[in-house]
């Protein structure tokens, strides 16, 4: 562990903030009128101080004291959230293939059009080889995830099927599809088994989905995601994940009123991750992007308002967890290290095992076979420690940004393929600089709740307060 | 690169004090807090599900 939070036997009292042993508190802006925040970095530790109290505050307050006793605790948390997890869930490619040829993809085109699939006797060996594993990390009663993810999982259906009626007690399962394949048939059997469900669509009109989003021939899939939303409407495990781009960035408010009208529980609006060349080419501007995310987000808030109900913007809300409750968080990008290789691993239809989906066109990043090596090797192999050894306190300029355990300076595909190496800074800084200074003024103005599913800091559900202190 | 300074184009997303309906002075001086469970997250941004269902 590192900083001032943790430091013991320094001849300083620690009285001071930002000296010896005292509390470093980093003032930063967040574009609000009345208030600042405060950062400790180190413990992932904020106050929104009005600012006529910033300097009372920075002196010798109560505010002061009562982080100082909590300091040591809260350093240890965010560690143990960074550096001490084991894997609870495995991404799941059961093919190569897919349907569609999105220009973003992270896996390569030769791999889409003519990939090989894992027949169902491999699956099931594999779900079984990975059930003896996660026995092996995970406390009696919790079950391990598996998301089926590709590439078009769909494209395997007999095998997958197959694999979640082999293991339906043995783990949560949950599929990402394009929903071309998703068929009334299909979602009959998910929705049976209480598979969650996750479709990507990304504009409210086909001429923009199809900007991006396309079969190998051409034609659009638009209606169809449309037709696969109506039949998943009043289900309650499912969500869509549009990606940003320069592409859409104008249709995401129209777009989320089409999420919200179809009763779209959760969704994403995530920046197109920047892997490989082709997703550069629509990566939109930083400043751009977080316009029209902030501007798609508040039309959720108001449409929550107007309604009564509410859509979740994941992404947008696991920034707002990373601030009010750290280890609350769903996500597993915007932390450093992040959660490939060490909260989740993925698998290839060939038994590679890699620390995460984006990276399973890179084969650099092939750290082992399901079939031929022991899981634990392969969490410990060069390949997954150049992943998990990644971390925002030895990057430039996150090293010294007051936020960076609440972006985390995702994501390290990018960071190498694009950036030039794991010690660069994330595709996205300006984005997630904005989203966290926004959710800093929401959180002031005592909204944020409204951007975050109900329930999620009940006590029933093992969330208490740490630490709670309102000065009037 | 980082750090695009466009504090003024977002500023509008600010709720001023007159606008909610609270004078500066009745606004809270200091908020800060914290809350903590289990850590259980395994999204990312292919997938997510986002929900904590039991207590464990």
């Amino acid at each position: 562990m590192s900083g001032s939070a943790l430091m013991s036997g320094a001849p300083s009292t620690g009285r001071y903030a930002n000296l010896g042993t005292g509390a470093s508190l980093i003032p930063f802006d967040i574009g609000h009128d009345d208030y600042v925040a405060l950062s400790d970095p180190d413990s992932a530790f904020w106050a929104l101080v009005r600012k006529d109290k910033l300097a009372d505050t920075l002196t010798d307050s109560a505010l002061m004291s009562n982080y100082q006793a909590k300091a040591k605790d809260f350093a240890r948390e965010l560690h143990a959230l960074r550096f001490e997890l084991k894997p609870s869930a495995v991404y799941v490619n059961p093919t190569e293939r897919c349907n569609l040829n999105c220009t973003y993809c992270y896996i390569p085109e030769g791999m889409r059009r003519g990939g090989q699939h894992m027949d169902a006797d491999r699956l099931v060996e594999a779900l079984g080889r990975l059930r003896s594993y996660f026995s092996t990390v995970l406390p009696d009663g919790r079950k391990p995830r598996v998301i089926f993810h590709g590439a078009e999982p769909l494209m395997n259906r007999a095998a997958l099927f197959a694999a979640i009626d082999a293991f339906r007690d043995d783990y949560v399962f949950g599929v990402q599809t394009n929903a071309t394949l998703l068929d009334d048939e299909a979602i009959g059997f998910l929705a049976d088994r209480q598979v969650s469900i996750g479709l990507s669509l990304d504009g409210p009109l086909a001429e923009t989905t199809d900007a991006t989003r396309l079969t190998f021939g051409g034609k659009s899939v638009h209606d169809k995601v449309l037709r696969a939303m109506e039949a998943l409407r009043g289900y309650s495990a499912w969500s869509v994940i549009a990606t940003c781009t320069e592409k859409n960035l104008d249709q995401l408010v129209p777009l989320v009123e089409l999420f919200h009208a179809r009763e779209v529980p959760t969704c994403m609006l995530n920046a197109v991750r920047c892997t490989l060349p082709g997703a550069r080419t629509v990566r939109p501007d930083d400043a751009a992007l977080a316009r029209a995310f902030i501007a798609a987000v508040e039309r959720t808030h108001a449409l929550y308002r107007e309604t009564g109900r509410k859509m979740v913007v994941a992404n947008f809300a696991n920034i707002l967890l990373a601030i009010l409750a750290p280890t609350a968080r769903r996500l597993m990008c915007d932390i450093s290290p992040c959660g490939g290789g060490r909260a989740f691993f993925a698998l290839a239809p060939d038994g590679g095992l890699f620390p995460c989906s984006e990276f399973i066109g890179l084969d650099a990043f092939r750290g082992g076979n399901l079939f031929t090596d022991r899981i634990e090797d392969v969490l410990e192999s060069e390949a997954f420690r150049k992943v998990t050894g990644r971390n925002v306190d030895r990057i430039d300029p996150c090293k010294g940004c007051a936020i960076r355990h609440f972006c985390g300076s995702p994501c390290p595909a990018e960071a190498h393929e694009m950036n030039g190496g794991m010690d660069r800074v994330g595709a996205f800084c300006g984005f997630y600089e904005e989203q966290t200074r926004y959710a800093f003024r929401l959180i002031a103005d005592g909204k944020a709740n409204d951007f975050l599913w109900d329930g999620w800091d009940a006590e029933e559900g093992g969330v208490e307060s740490s630490f709670d202190f309102v000065l009037p | 690169m980082p750090s695009t300074d466009i504090k003024q184009e977002f500023a509008q997303n600010a709720v001023p004090a007159a606008a909610s309906g609270a004078s500066v002075a009745s606004r809270p001086a200091i908020i800060a807090t914290r809350k903590r469970c289990e850590a259980d997250g395994v999204g990312l941004s292919h997938y997510v599900l986002m929900d904590r269902r039991e207590k464990r």
